[in-house]
């Protein structure tokens, strides 16, 4: 099958698995950036617990492979009487394996902060959450630009995930499998994705350096 | 204790009773026992290593102390949570390297406080925190972020972000060691009207000048403890004992 006709006759097939791995993408992110977030505040919390309690965390989920997981969640969960939608299964895997490594970007962001910010920020009389909100959590973010654009990348691209599970509508590369089973696409069916995935990122990255020149802080 | 305590002009805005600090096995604070009265400049001095900003830093807790006492107005400083913070809103702090918020304008370094812990509306914060910066002189770069500005102008900047507490007392520690020779006197002009103003302050510092014209009281500090203090003319004509020779002696080709 030449190009031609696979977007012919796949065209649409190929458009909703953009859309689909474009929405899951945005909606993982979300929740990686809200979750990281949290995490690393236990990380650097006072309560050693929660501190150790955010490393476990992290270790647990940055060094677990994708499949693996998904495989807990989709397979394994069930016979807790825990049955997500399969798209569910897919996004929640994504965000425990980005939010582990957007976590490491964050504390990474927070160490650049000099102790002296904190300091000062102990003596004019902020409380620990105050200075969390508005000394360490906003440098952070403005610091890690760069970093959490290629973590939106590798999440978009963790989204092929979901070709692993019956999910409608499939995503890029579960359209590929899709596509391959009734067609002879063989390399080419594989190629239009590829570009997908290619030309996504091309512009998260554009848009992230973009930002990145804007919010960071100067020193 | 307490409820004299604001009132009663003879308590000692801030008092050190017997503290005693280490790190590991070296004894940072010997017995370090102090009082500073309303309204006094205390200048504290010593060759680097003899703990005077440990000392100074303990006053509001950013080190802590392994014994003795430290009392804000009679009042044993809190160990930590809201109290702590509470009195630590009521004492300034000025750092070497001013600390000031990276990713803030100079105003809103200066507001921040005021707002999220006096509970100041934003104009109430800002229109004190202009005639602030107009005051240390850095108005015209309040909406530039601390970057921007000369070494000089922030740490003016920062005594204003401490001034805008309505502090009962101003720590300074070290603050013209991390700066240009040129402007070094931008900031010891500011602390000398603040002086002249009648604040409560605790000075670390090198500039013997700044003593010598300034200082109700000088205290020597060396080896984690106080050595000697008295009047900047006793203490600077008069030492009375040969460490303090010594370090002055040491000092004097400046």
């Amino acid at each position: 099958m030449g190009l031609a006709e696979l977007l012919g006759t796949y065209g649409q097939n190929y458009l909703d698995g953009l859309l689909a791995t474009w929405s899951m993408s945005a909606v993982s992110f979300v929740f990686v950036m809200v979750l990281a977030v949290l995490v690393t505040v236990a990380r650097v919390s006072p309560v050693a617990p929660l501190r150790g309690l955010g490393e476990l965390y992290v270790q647990v989920f940055r060094n677990i492979p994708g499949v693996a997981l998904l495989i807990l969640v989709a397979y394994a969960l069930p016979q807790l009487r825990v049955v997500l939608p399969w798209r569910t299964c897919v996004i929640v895997t994504v965000v425990l394996l980005g939010s582990a490594f957007g976590s490491e970007n964050f504390m990474s962001g927070i160490n650049t902060i000099g102790v002296g910010q904190i300091e000062a920020a102990r003596s004019i009389g902020l409380t620990f959450t105050q200075i969390l909100r508005h000394i360490v959590i906003p440098q952070a973010l403005r610091t890690t630009v760069l970093p959490m654009t290629n973590l939106l990348i590798a999440v978009m691209l963790s989204t092929a995930l979901g070709s692993q599970v019956p999910m409608t509508p499939q995503e890029l590369t579960g359209v590929v499998s899709y596509v391959n089973t009734r067609a002879t696409g063989g390399i080419l069916a594989f190629l239009i994705s590829a570009l997908g995935y290619a030309l996504t990122a091309i512009a998260i990255s554009f848009l992230g350096n973009r930002l990145d020149k804007r919010v960071r802080v100067l020193r | 204790m307490a409820q004299e305590s604001t009132a009663d002009k003879n308590v000692p805005v801030i008092e050190l009773r017997h503290v005693d600090k280490h790190y590991g096995d070296l004894h940072v604070l010997r017995d370090v026992s102090l009082s500073v009265a309303r309204g006094e400049v205390l200048v504290v001095i010593g060759p680097s290593g003899s703990g005077k900003s440990t000392m100074c830093r303990t006053i509001n807790r950013l080190e802590t102390i392994d014994s003795g006492e430290i009392l804000i107005e009679g009042e044993p400083l809190p160990q930590e949570g809201r109290e702590l913070a509470r009195m630590r809103s009521e004492l300034g702090m000025v750092f070497q390297q001013f600390n000031l918020f990276a990713h803030k304008t100079i105003l809103e370094n200066v507001t921040l406080g005021p707002r999220e812990v006096l509970g100041q509306s934003k104009e109430e914060a800002e229109k004190y925190a202009m005639e602030l910066l107009e005051r240390v002189g850095v108005a015209s770069q309040a909406h530039k972020v601390p970057a921007q500005l000369s070494g000089g102008q922030q740490q003016r900047a920062a005594i204003a972000r401490s001034l805008a507490m309505r502090p009962k007392a101003m720590m300074f520690d070290e603050p013209t060691s991390a700066l240009d020779p040129e402007m070094i006197n931008e900031v010891l002009d500011v602390m000398v009207e603040l002086a002249r103003g009648g604040m409560t302050m605790v000075v670390v510092t090198h500039e013997m000048n700044f003593a010598r014209r300034v200082a109700d009281r000088v205290v020597f500090m060396a080896d984690g403890q106080i050595v000697e203090e008295g009047t900047p003319d006793e203490f600077f004509d008069h030492p009375k004992t040969q460490r303090a020779r010594d370090f002055l002696d040491s000092i004097k080709g400046h």
